[in-house]
């Protein structure tokens, strides 16, 4: 593979000298260089995919283990089709969004207290403790006898999933902003509101952030626990009921969504977190 | 900064006091309500029930048997996940080739939530005791190898420097500078697949369903009714996590002790 | 007359370990309204506590300290503070930062741009206000933090070491601004430093203190007129004699061993 991409250079750059243009070599290197990556991207699949057909054809697996890959390609086109694939990516968002909502504001004013009052913080830690040990998972079966199998349910169970770690980094955040700047603000006679508004929470973002990012992590993670669990529709559900009948490809195109919508959510808090942290320093 | 100028000396004991008094407030509510017949008793059963029903789960040998299994599974699928993390995480750090080739994909996957792959381990390979234990190596496997790279990345350029200067050939770069300065993010990471890794054990025993096990422990509470099976599966699981942290905050403490607790 | 600052028998102690440290013992000193007091010691003397408690920022203290003749209560934004740190907040600009001091000013908001620019231009930071701190030198975010000391127009300004963690061409040029800016202000100003050159350079008054209790050792009056050289005869002559007086004030270091030969006994031949 190298030899051709030598060659293919040469015999551009051989071309682009007999036209003796220099803006047109400058162009094409940039895109060469910006094309590089995405090319070395392709290697595994390029690699995967005929092994994959290859193994289909000859039937080295059974089917339900290994469908080809044209059938989950046709299955994902077709749920997209019958609008099944947007329904269900639809609810599972919607749960997603306001779970990791819900969750999130409690866990920014709990966090908030116990960073700043060290008496709230003695009260509430070791409960908070002991309940950040139980994972969302094992809260189900309690939380299903009391709220059922609704909306609710998984609500809740997605809210306490993204809580958890909002609330270590919100307080360890806002604990962290270093006294020097609240001196800063009293020889300013900043009140303790402006010392909060002012001083401690814009230091404290940074942290609340990794906080805000972990806790969707958590919350993806929850709905989908959530929805294998006790769901007629999501995501999570469409895994289930693949797996019941077998149907690989289903699976497969489930999980791919669930990866690309995680991700899609992620990327957006990252771009909030980046526009509000146009002071850090580039790289840190 | 805390704001409310407590003096940390004051703190040691009441703060003990304090921190005690939401979960002995709650103990108290839930046994009082498991008592006032408001509720059914099978659904909120009184703390004397759930401790009976712990004692006779241990004293018959259950609760310990399905502990063993649980963490049997736990701790083998945490080495093979560990090692291979390990293993991945050092090939992806080190060698651009495969940092080129791979790295995006893994970062592709990573974002699918852990436990959507259980649908698809539990086709590949079933519900037994594999399809379980390469659940739990997956689990182990990401924060390593997340963690090995970072650690890695984080190399700093001046030590590279340092080994040019005294001609260090490919090898020593690796051994002598990459590998110590990255040992605090592998021990990091290390640390996180044993939390993962136990978390990814209940929810293999939950999800796979049959056989003992903490997780299986919850599901037959759940499905017989017994609300004091499952509270004694949710505070053994709690527990043994909590362990497990401490365990490896303290391993870590020992192996890299110039870092800040 | 404004920016008046009487310390009447300022005595303060710590708990270190639980024992009592005194910091400072009996201080009694009258700074005038528009003076520059320079304030030297080596570590330990209670140069920078003595700073906080004319600020404000900590109390318990025995004694008294009156600002125009009120006892002082706390901080007040009459008493402007540099630090050896600038202490900028790092999410904020230049502009930002400055103009955080004016926040609880009772001015207007246009008044508050015109006295934000004002100072921008006082301190040479024209075109960098909208700068983040990140981005700045250390003599410039140093700079940033004087603005931002006077922004208020207090009528004293207390720097502590503010150029300690500078270059030392950095800090010269630091020196020569904050002359100006005191020529230009009139208003009463208190600097601690290790440096004696620089008090030297800058105050009307050096007041050298001595460790273990802190305490006033002796006040040398540098009568030099202003714009000052560092060449001039007389700051040369002030500032031997301040560092022969502080000579004076450490124990004899202890005579140093020649060889190790001199500490290992040789075992009998």
């Amino acid at each position: 593979m190298t030899s051709e991409l030598t060659i293919a250079r040469s015999i551009g750059r051989n071309v682009l000298q007999a036209r003796g243009s220099d803006a047109l070599a400058d162009w094409f290197r940039r895109l060469w260089r910006g094309a590089l990556p995405l090319l070395w991207g392709l290697v595994f699949p390029a690699i995967v995919l005929p092994i994959w057909f290859a193994g289909t054809y000859w039937g080295w697996l059974p089917q339900q283990i290994l469908p080809t890959p044209s059938e989950v390609w046709s299955t994902l086109l077709d749920m997209l089709r019958s609008g099944e694939l947007k329904m269900h990516t639809t609810i599972s968002l919607l749960r997603v969004v306001y779970g990791f909502a819900a969750g999130t504001a409690v866990g920014l004013a709990l966090g908030a207290a116990m960073g700043l009052s060290r008496r709230v913080d003695d009260y509430v830690r070791p409960l908070f403790t002991a309940i950040a040990q139980v994972p969302a998972l094992a809260w189900i079966p309690l939380a299903m006898l009391f709220l059922g199998i609704g909306e609710t349910l998984k609500i809740v169970v997605i809210a306490k999933a993204a809580f958890v770690p909002v609330v270590m980094n919100t307080s360890a955040g806002i604990r962290n902003v270093p006294l020097e700047f609240a001196e800063v603000g009293d020889t300013f006679k900043f009140s303790a509101w402006q010392k909060l508004r002012l001083v401690v929470l814009p230091g404290a973002i940074p942290s609340i952030f990794t906080g805000l990012r972990y806790g969707l992590t958590h919350a993806w993670i929850a709905l989908v626990s959530v929805e294998l669990v006790a769901s007629s529709e999501g995501l999570g559900y469409l895994l289930v009921w693949g797996r019941q009948m077998f149907w690989l490809d289903t699976v497969l195109v489930a999980m791919i969504v669930i990866g690309l919508v995680g991700f899609a959510t992620d990327k957006l808090l990252a771009k909030i977190e980046q526009h509000l942290q146009r002071w850090r320093i580039h790289g840190a | 900064m805390a704001l409310d100028g407590i003096s940390p000396e004051a703190r040691l004991p009441t703060g003990f006091l304090r921190g005690l008094a939401l979960p002995l407030g709650l103990l108290t509510l839930w046994e009082l309500s498991s008592h006032s017949g408001l509720f059914n008793q099978q659904f909120l059963p009184p703390l004397e029930k759930v401790a009976s029903t712990a004692w006779r789960e241990w004293t018959n040998g259950e609760l310990l048997s399905d502990l063993i299994v649980s963490l049997r599974r736990d701790l083998t699928g945490f080495a093979i996940g560990t090692g291979i993390g390990i293993a991945v995480g050092l090939a992806l750090g080190l060698s651009r080739t495969f940092d080129k080739i791979f790295t995006r994909w893994f970062n592709g996957l990573k974002q699918i939530a852990l436990l959507a792959w259980i649908p698809l381990i539990s086709i590949w390979f079933g519900f037994d005791e594999a399809a379980k234990i390469v659940f739990v190596a997956l689990a182990a496997a990401i924060p390593v190898i997340l963690n090995i790279v970072e650690g890695i990345r984080l190399t700093s350029q001046k030590s590279i420097e340092v080994g040019e200067v005294f001609k260090f050939n490919r090898r020593q770069v690796i051994v002598l500078i990459y590998l110590p300065s990255a040992l605090p993010s592998i021990l990091t990471g290390v640390h996180l697949a044993l939390i993962y890794s136990w978390l990814a054990t209940i929810g293999a025993e939950y999800f796979m369903a049959a056989g003992p096990g903490i997780g299986g422990l919850v599901i037959a509470g759940r499905e017989r009714f017994e609300m004091d099976l499952v509270l004694l599966g949710i505070v053994v699981l709690g527990v043994v996590g909590f362990a497990l942290d401490r365990l490896a905050s303290w391993l870590e403490h020992r192996l890299v002790p110039w870092r800040r607790p | 007359m404004s920016g008046h600052l009487d310390v009447q028998h300022v005595s303060k102690r710590f708990q270190v370990d639980g024992k009592p440290i005194e910091a400072l013992s009996d201080i009694s000193l009258s700074i005038q309204p528009g003076e520059f007091v320079s304030i030297v010691g080596p570590s330990g003397c209670g140069k920078s506590t003595l700073l906080r408690l004319l600020a404000g920022l900590d109390r318990g203290f025995e004694g008294n300290i009156l600002h125009d003749g009120k006892p002082i209560v706390g901080t007040s934004l009459d008493r402007g503070i540099v630090f050896q740190e600038p202490r900028l907040f790092p999410w904020a600009t230049v502009r930002h930062n400055i103009g955080l001091g004016l926040q609880n000013a009772p001015i207007g908001r246009t008044q508050k741009e015109e006295m934000i620019e004002a100072h921008v231009r006082l301190v040479g930071l024209q075109g960098f206000e909208r700068a983040y701190p990140h981005q700045l030198s250390g003599g410039m975010a140093q700079r940033a933090a004087i603005a931002r000391g006077l922004v208020n127009r207090p009528q004293i300004l207390l720097l502590d070491e503010p150029f300690g963690a500078l270059d030392a061409m950095t800090r010269g040029k630091m020196q020569i601004e904050l002359q100006q800016i005191w020529a230009h202000e009139k208003i009463t100003m208190v600097l601690v430093t290790h440096d004696v050159d620089e008090a030297v350079f800058l105050g009307d008054r050096v007041i050298v203190l001595a460790p273990r209790p802190g305490r006033i050792s002796r006040i040398f009056e540098v009568t030099t007129r202003r714009p000052r050289q560092r060449t001039d005869d007389d700051l040369i002559h002030v500032r031997n004699e301040i560092l022969l007086a502080l000579e004076a004030q450490e124990p004899k270091p202890s005579p140093l061993a020649r060889s190790t030969g001199d500490l290992i006994e040789r075992p009998a031949a």
